[in-house]
């Protein structure tokens, strides 16, 4: 079995992390192993290929031969990725060697796809039914406002102009680890959150899919039935409507929810209603490496400590907000200002000067991010500054001992303590001593011994 | 902690006594920023967005924002930036100008010098409106025009010594009459008793022969006067009279021009520039402004220290070819400005003269140059019978130019007096810095007239007119021993020298000019304001050393040896050395202790390195050199000095200088080569720090420093007067050359550094 325990880093991983049984149930739809087979690393792909007609196991070493010596790394990737996906299934006798077969159920579902080749369990509806489909980049625009009304809704910001219509349990799911909710106290974001905030926007759909399925139990959904809907919906086509009679309870449920993330639009004919993939879901199965298409930069810092961040969106000035002042807010552009106190608030709230730095480097914008360096560096060193001086102070948990009946009794005890490594100060005039807390079962016990 | 509750409390006493916290500019400052802090903190949700603002489909090709609020965001990168950047700069007073985007303020002020220099509301509107990305705010152009409604019409004149407040509207200054101070400053002749007649005169309507320099708002301005109505008021009140007439008041702001070329009154003066005084592009922009429609306007002219700011006002004298007073702040610039004239200038020696106490020079012809100190003329007490005379002859006469240079170190009563005392047709003010921490700054305004012209630093630094300066602070840990005594009670009134003679800063200092003199052969200024700082440095270090009781040939000594004796490399200057004393050769400050949170101050200084040495093209943006000056500041951590310290920077940072942080000076391994090495030293340092008087320990007063003479006023007041006389300064002091002979004992090492910040010029070194 494959040694790492894997992060579900998109969806193949959290494919992978399924139980057995579940994923097997799931190979038997045809467009799941396809759409496994697809995001295979290239030589995966070739041995789940090779392996397609072959039922019996093909032992470990003779597949090792299949490559060059210098190509074992990738060899090895490759079968562990098959086995954590149980397309291959390791054939296990401890004392002989191992060898791996294809998973029948995956086996039997890819024969079937290639011979009778594969059709959606629907179909677009035609233009007839639908003549009002928006554009494309109408449909963009769309999705990018309802993803940004979720996120500013989910940082519980009063920027948020609507809610979606999630439960506030729902919601409560998602924030788990972005916001921290102590008691009687306004939930404030999390380092984790801080981080979410700045990963780019297929990251955080992901943790948010990721999320909304892990939960599903709880809602009675089976989760399998989620995954292999979703991946349903990354082989639609983007930009057309499909009915929505064509939908189960639980996939027409989960609709709406995906509508409130912008994966789809929902519109409503006279008799029918249809859904409309956005831009969103059609990318949800590629994996992030993939994905990283750059975006713009927007943000330009200045020796001044000013921030100008060339955005329309209400969450980058929310982002900005957490640790800048932000002074004038423009139809496209934010002005803030770095300031000591706005820093030291987000230190406060767990960010650190690296991730802040980071931010405003992975973000700088086109004019300056070819300068060197992108951001000038009397604010990094500043912000670096700032943070280090808040690190001057360490906190050593410790006690107090006063009171000694004689001088004899607190010399022996400050030599005890400074042979123990945990004498932090001594008053000898006024006798008394703070000692380290680790220590303070070790003092009391000296300090009772009979003289 | 304890420590800023006790300012909040202070400051807070202070805001009820407004008139005594007005001279305590460090308290006031303090009390201040909490206000604004919080103002801010409340506005910032409401006022500030402006995100309904609807943008222009080519909003791209545009090149700036304006805020309903006056506020106005420039890109510097826009095609169009070099238009835009001339008519915001006639147009709004810059916030801030680093290197991608510029801030710009639009207020009523700001507006009356874009009147004055010949623009009209509606052209200020429409290039406004072209400019920018998004349709224009209506309250932005509501405020165009209101600011712009009542501007130009009124202007005052100077005719045979008499004070004319002229309007081509006589139901214009019928307002102004209705007004206490001006219908109490009117003088009335005999025939018109009435007091509602005006005399009327008829004035040609002006065709400027130099139309070609023009552009069509300016053209447009000259607007033809058939007839124009006037009334004579006193001199004495005249700048009442201008202040009543302010935005603030009865909101007819005055243009003071003066048409030299048709004074057949007053005797040319025959100067002409010399061929080789050739004006730069911003020093031909900035004469242009005052000369736009072929007469001479009043106003300040703002260009940073060492960009050429006396060629700016000879070309101006010449310009006018009409007597011409000189204002300096001190002695030695009245040498250097009447070396200027004589340098740029044809003028012949007899027709240009000096006056100062040492120098009372007679002036000679119908027609000349005088070049005086603010002090000498605006002296109230008794003089000399020589002195006396001159002053007669400066009273008397008909100024053509009134030439005031550093109009920003003068406060507000001096020139008052100075401008009621003499009567000049034109006023040209010249400074770097337009600010104060008290903000009498706004003063000039009406004193003086607007602000034609201000240059922007950074374009002069790409253009290699100013040297391109890498500034630093040094961040110099207290010692152990030096902070207990700094945090005691008792020792307030030491708290300054204790953080300026904190010996790691003089050990980052000693390295600092050892580095510099041996490594690069530079020429080095140390500037302290604290004497006993200064005296203990100069000494320690054996260096010569300036301040405000060194005599005026000791001053020429020592400041000829710095420029060429290859031996004197470093010189110790007192805040004496703030202000236009002129040292070319000097490319490197290090700043031990300043005035407080001075940001003028700051400027100032820096300003002694801006002018730029070597060869042009090694200066321009991506030459040979790309840092050919530096400026260090030095400050003891965890003190005051830190808070100033920002404080400070705050000006130079708007102009879009960078201050990098240092905290590894002097380098660790450096050890016993440098002062202050061992733990006794550093406590014998302590104990005279300590022991020395709390008078001797104070800031050096100077009577020429405006700024300081309120301050001192106020240390009166708080009862911690600092020594008058710069002679308190002298104090014996012996030398402890000590080091090495004793085994080290205690090593106060600085801290462990980390190479990654490590100095651009020490990574060589120690990387």
């Amino acid at each position: 079995m494959p040694q790492v325990r894997i992060v579900a880093k998109n969806f193949m991983d959290m494919v992978a992390a399924l139980p057995a049984m579940k994923l097997d149930k799931l190979y038997e739809s045809t467009f799941i192993c396809e759409a496994v087979l697809r995001y295979l690393p290239p030589l995966a792909k070739k041995y789940a290929l090779q392996m397609l007609f072959i039922e019996s196991p093909v032992t470990a070493k003779s597949m090792e031969e299949w490559v060059l010596p210098e190509a074992l790394s990738k060899h090895r990737v490759a079968t562990d990725r098959l086995l954590q996906l149980r397309v291959f299934l390791e054939i296990g006798d401890r004392k002989k060697e191992a060898s791996y077969k294809m998973n029948p159920t995956f086996q039997r579902s890819m024969q079937k796809y290639l011979v009778q080749g594969g059709t959606l369990p629907r179909e677009p509806m035609p233009l007839s039914v639908t003549n009002r489909l928006p554009t494309l980049e109408d449909l963009e625009a769309y999705a990018n406002k309802q993803w940004e009304c979720f996120l500013l809704q989910l940082i519980n910001s009063s920027q948020a102009e609507r809610l979606t219509n999630f439960s506030t349990s729902m919601i409560k799911v998602f924030q788990r680890g972005i916001l921290s909710s102590r008691e009687n106290e306004a939930p404030r974001l999390t380092e984790n959150g801080f981080q979410f905030l700045l990963m780019d926007t297929n990251a955080q759909l992901w943790y948010i899919i990721r999320e909304y399925i892990t939960s599903s139990e709880d809602r009675g959904v089976d989760p399998t039935d989620l995954i292999s809907f979703l991946l349903e919906l990354s082989f639609h086509t983007l930009g057309e409507a499909y009915s929505m009679n064509s939908l189960t309870d639980v996939q027409s449920k989960a609709i709406k929810d995906l509508a409130d993330l912008g994966l789809v639009k929902l519109q409503q004919g006279r008799k029918e209603s249809w859904f409309i993939p956005t831009k969103l879901v059609t990318n949800l199965s590629v994996s992030l490496s993939d994905s990283s298409s750059r975006k713009q930069g927007f943000v330009m810092v200045e020796t001044n400590f000013r921030i100008y961040a060339y955005s329309t969106l209400k969450l980058h000035s929310e982002i900005l907000k957490l640790f800048s002042r932000i002074e004038y807010q423009l139809p496209n552009l934010i002005v803030g200002a770095i300031t000591k106190e706005s820093l030291y608030a987000a230190f406060e709230n767990g960010i650190t000067a690296e991730q802040i730095i980071s931010f405003l480097k992975q973000n700088a914008h086109p004019r300056v991010a070819e300068r060197v360096p992108a951001v000038p560096e009397n604010v990094t060193d500043q912000i670096r500054l700032w943070e280090t001086d808040r690190n001057r102070i360490e906190m050593i948990l410790s006690h107090l001992y006063e009171d000694f009946p004689s001088k004899e009794v607190f010399e022996a005890a400050s030599d005890y303590a400074r042979e123990l490594g945990g004498l932090l100060w001594e008053d000898s005039k006024k006798m008394r001593l703070i000692v380290n807390g680790e220590l303070h079962q070790q003092m009391r016990d000296f300090l009772r011994r009979p003289k | 902690m304890a420590e800023k509750g006790d300012r909040s409390r202070l400051s807070k006493k202070l805001k009820f006594s407004a008139k005594a916290a007005q001279f305590l500019e460090e308290e006031v400052d303090y009390a201040v920023d909490i206000q604004e802090s919080r103002h801010e903190r409340e506005r910032e949700a409401n006022k500030r967005d402006f995100t309904k603002l609807e943008l222009k489909p080519d909003h791209v090709n545009r090149p700036l924002w304006a805020c309903a609020d006056g506020r106005i965001f420039l890109e510097t990168f826009s095609p169009l930036y070099k238009q835009a950047y001339d008519f915001l700069i006639a147009i709004a007073e810059p916030v801030c100008r680093p290197e991608s985007m510029h801030e710009y303020n639009l207020t009523p002020h700001s507006l009356y010098a874009a009147v004055s220099v010949g623009l009209e509301t509606e052209t200020i509107v429409n290039v406004l409106n072209k400019l920018s990305k998004t349709k224009l705010p209506k309250e932005m152009v509501d405020f165009i025009y209101a600011s712009t409604a009542n501007y130009g019409k009124v202007k005052m004149v100077l005719k045979k010594n008499r004070y004319f407040i002229e309007s081509p509207f006589p139901e214009v200054l019928k307002t102004l009459l209705k007004d206490d101070v001006i219908s109490r400053a009117r003088i009335s002749s005999e025939e018109h008793q009435g007091g509602e007649a005006f005399s009327i005169s008829k004035t040609q309507g002006e065709v400027d022969a130099h139309g070609g320099l023009l552009d069509g708002a300016e053209l447009a301005a000259a607007a033809e006067e058939k007839e124009t109505h006037s009334f004579e008021i006193d001199p004495a009140q005249v700048e009442n009279v201008k202040q009543r007439c302010l935005p603030n008041a009865l909101n007819y702001p005055m243009l003071e021009e003066y048409d030299f070329r048709n004074d057949t009154v007053n005797p040319d003066l025959n100067m002409e520039l010399k061929p080789q005084a050739q004006p730069r592009p911003y020093q031909e922009k900035s004469l242009s402004k005052m000369f736009g429609n072929g007469r001479a306007r009043s106003g300040i002219i703002v260009l940073p220290c060492g960009a050429g700011k006396s060629l700016v006002g000879v070309s101006a004298a010449c310009r006018i070819k009409k007597s011409c007073l000189c204002l300096a702040t001190n002695a030695v610039s009245v040498d250097q400005w009447a070396f200027q004239f004589k340098l740029w200038s044809t003028i012949r020696d007899d027709q240009i003269c000096r006056f100062t106490s040492d120098n009372k020079e007679k002036f000679r012809g119908n027609a000349g140059v005088v070049v005086t100190t603010y002090n000498m003329v605006a002296f109230g007490g008794k003089r000399s019978e020589d002195s006396e005379k001159i002053i007669e002859e400066i009273r008397n006469r008909e100024w053509g130019l009134l030439l005031m240079d550093e109009v920003h170190v003068v406060p507000a009563h001096m020139f008052r007096k100075v401008i009621s005392i003499t009567k000049s047709h034109c006023k040209l003010g010249l400074t770097a810095t337009l600010v104060r921490e008290d903000e009498l700054i706004t003063d000039l305004n009406f004193l003086i007239g607007p602000k034609l012209y201000e240059a922007n630093w950074l374009d002069l630094v790409k253009g290699g007119f100013i040297a391109n300066v890498q500034c630093a602070e040094v961040w110099c840990p207290m010692t152990k021993e030096f902070f207990a005594e700094y945090l005691k009670r008792e020792n307030s009134k030491k708290k300054q020298a204790l953080y300026v003679m904190n010996p790691n800063k003089f050990r980052a200092c000693e390295f600092l000019i050892r580095f510099h003199e041996q490594q690069r052969g530079d020429k080095i200024i140390v500037f302290a304001d604290n004497l006993f700082a200064l005296t203990a440095y100069a000494k320690k270090l054996r260096k010569p050393m300036i301040y405000g009781a060194t005599s005026h040939q000791e001053r020429t000594r020592i400041l000829q040896a710095f420029k060429h004796s290859p031996d004197v490399n470093t010189i110790f200057l007192s805040k004496v050395g703030d202000n236009s004393i002129d040292i070319p050769e000097a490319n490197v400050i290090i700043q031990i202790s300043s005035h407080a949170g001075s940001r003028r101050q700051e400027a100032q200084r820096l300003g002694r390195i801006l002018r730029a040495k070597g060869r042009l093209q090694d200066r321009m943006a991506g030459g040979k050199e790309e840092y050919n000056a530096f400026f260090y500041s030095l400050v003891s951590t965890d003190t005051q000095e830190m808070y100033y310290s920002t404080k400070r920077q705050q000006f130079l940072i708007d102009q879009g200088y960078s201050f990098k942080v240092i905290t590894s000076l002097p380098p660790p391994d450096t050890g016993p080569d440098l002062s202050y090495h061992q733990l006794d030293e550093q406590l014998d340092l302590l104990s005279k720090v300590l022991n020395a008087g709390d008078d001797v320990v104070g800031l050096e007063q100077l009577e020429e420093d405006a700024d300081d003479i309120a301050l001192q006023k106020a240390r009166r007041s708080v009862g911690s007067m600092s020594a008058l006389s710069g002679a308190s300064g002298m104090v014996y002091m012996e030398y402890s050359t000590g080091h090495g002979k004793k085994p080290a004992q205690v090593q106060t090492k600085p801290k462990p550094k980390d190479p990654s910040k490590r100095h651009i010029l020490f990574k060589k070194r120690f990387g």
